[in-house]
């Protein structure tokens, strides 16, 4: 299976996990976001020398993980592109911040390096906990939770059709690679030569592909606003939801 | 006598001014009428098609639906009457799942949410697809996305369908399936189309093009059994037809 095709596999898993029948999926989506934005906030509201707080918060992912039967190694192996630039992050923090903090079997650990781990955590978090979201609600539900947040109508549809399209995208690009390498058997790869062309046709055909879609929402009545399901609604067990891992952030951040 | 419900007057388009698509087209449409649009590649059938919906604006001469001019202004009161089938199912479903894509329209034009599952539902009966509700588009086959491409215009409950190519890439089940759902559906249908046996078993009328122009318009056997005529304009006879000369 090459890269694209095994990319068009992980979003397509990605609308299975969604649509499971678990607890958490059916967690009101506003709820969930609003949850997600609470720990990533509360998580990014640590010192950046507090290692120790920190890694406490790890208790959310863990717990979210349990409940929504999310698989962490699938989630691992999707983040796997994003994971080490996030870690990248604070990488020379070290050598900028030489200041010893303490000692650790004749080791001395600097401030810069607490700081570097402190960040790669956060960034680590940050990034399970949108997976998470995003392993348990469909794109729409999001979608609907961040206008019901007054996030502009031009931006939640730039991420709603950005899922749509690029699965579209990816699609195209498949075919067009397919069609170059049956008629190109003894070559690894695309030559270099062809890559020019074959961008050019990839965004011409996506552009077209992107009018034939946007003349198709024009046509049943779309006017720059997407309406979305409102059948659910905020029950008891949602509020419940929310409470308590605000109260868990609360503890673990101010209390603990 | 049924009233008419659009009218093309000395229509004349080009997307390039130098080379002009549309010729002089002339012809009316009334309520419950099956027309079929026939012609070589090229000839303009989409392009007509595209006029009446106006996704291209810019023609010369005057296109009605409903007795509503076909101008920038009017367009949202003239497409919430019609439904319009792209040939290419893909780009007709943008939403993740069935449900979500049939109920695009219908919340659109502000229907509860009530309203908006009643009418998905019907849709999805109309063309036999309710076993597809809750099935997400990518996992459909490409006759699966047809049905559901003409689906999701059913929620509007048009007056008018366009439908542009509707048979192309279909196995002959779901083409035989495709033939029964049309001739099921009391609206003015406007169907462009190579598929001669299919609009011969849906149309009452063709309309022949050429070269941009309208070369026939009238009875549906009349036009399609006259093999000169077809093959003057790059068409052939319908199958079942040429089944029945080489006999």
């Amino acid at each position: 299976m090459n890269k694209l095709d095994s990319s068009l596999c992980d979003i397509h898993y990605m609308d299975v996990i969604v649509e499971r029948n678990r607890w958490l999926n059916h967690i009101y989506p506003l709820i969930k976001l609003v949850v997600t934005i609470c720990f990533i906030t509360t998580t990014i509201s640590f010192s950046k020398y507090d290692l120790a707080g920190i890694l406490r918060m790890g208790v959310y992912p863990i717990i979210v993980f349990v409940l929504g039967e999310v698989s962490f190694q699938d989630a691992l192996r999707k983040l796997r592109v994003i994971l080490p630039v996030v870690c990248l992050i604070g990488i020379f923090n070290p050598f900028f911040d030489r200041q010893p903090m303490l000692e650790i079997a004749g080791v001395t650990v600097t401030t810069g390096m607490v700081s570097m781990f402190t960040l790669m955590v956060k960034g680590i978090y940050s990034v399970l906990a949108s997976y998470l979201l995003i392993a348990t609600t469909p794109i729409e539900k999001i979608c609907h939770a961040l206008r019901l947040l007054r996030v502009p109508v031009v931006i939640v549809t730039q991420i709603l059709l950005t899922y749509r399209y690029i699965r579209l995208l990816m699609n195209e690009a498949r075919h067009t690679i397919q069609a170059y390498s049956l008629r190109a058997p003894n070559q690894k790869g695309l030559h270099f030569k062809v890559w020019g062309s074959l961008v050019g046709q990839l965004l011409l055909k996506s552009i077209d592909r992107a009018d034939g879609v946007y003349e198709s929402m024009l046509l049943r009545g779309y006017n720059g606003e997407f309406y979305y399901d409102t059948r659910i609604s905020c029950r008891a067990k949602d509020y419940a939801y929310l409470a308590t891992w605000c109260t868990v952030f609360y503890c673990l951040r101010v209390i603990i | 006598m049924n009233a008419v419900h659009i009218s093309v007057e000395n229509v004349n388009y080009s997307y390039e001014k130098t080379h002009p698509i549309l010729k002089n087209i002339t012809f009316t449409a009334k309520e419950h009428d099956c027309i079929g649009l026939i012609g070589a590649n090229g000839v303009g059938k989409s392009t007509l098609l595209r006029l009446m919906v106006g996704l291209n604006l810019g023609y010369e001469g005057n296109i009605c639906v409903g007795g509503i001019p076909v101008v920038k202004k009017n367009l949202s009161a003239i497409r919430k009457n019609i439904g319009y089938v792209f040939q290419d199912a893909d780009s007709q479903l943008f939403m993740s799942n069935v449900y979500e894509d049939l109920a695009f329209a219908p919340r659109n034009y502000g229907l509860s949410e009530s309203e908006v599952e009643e009418r998905v539902q019907k849709a999805l009966e109309m063309v036999h697809i309710e076993h597809l509700k809750d099935k997400q588009v990518y996992k459909m086959s490409g006759g699966e996305k047809k049905l559901v491409s003409i689906a999701t215009i059913l929620t509007m409950m048009p007056d008018v369908i366009l439908m542009d190519e509707p048979s192309v890439a279909l196995d002959p089940k779901n083409r035989r399936n495709l033939i029964h759902i049309l001739n099921g559906f009391r609206q003015m249908k406007i169907i462009a189309s190579h598929d001669l046996d299919m609009i011969l078993d849906t149309c009452s009328r063709v309309i022949l093009m050429s070269d941009g122009k309208i070369i026939r318009d009238g009875d549906v056997k009349e036009i399609l059994f006259d093999k000169e005529l077809l093959e003057a304009h790059g068409l052939e006879l319908p199958f079942c037809m040429q089944g029945a000369v080489s006999v």
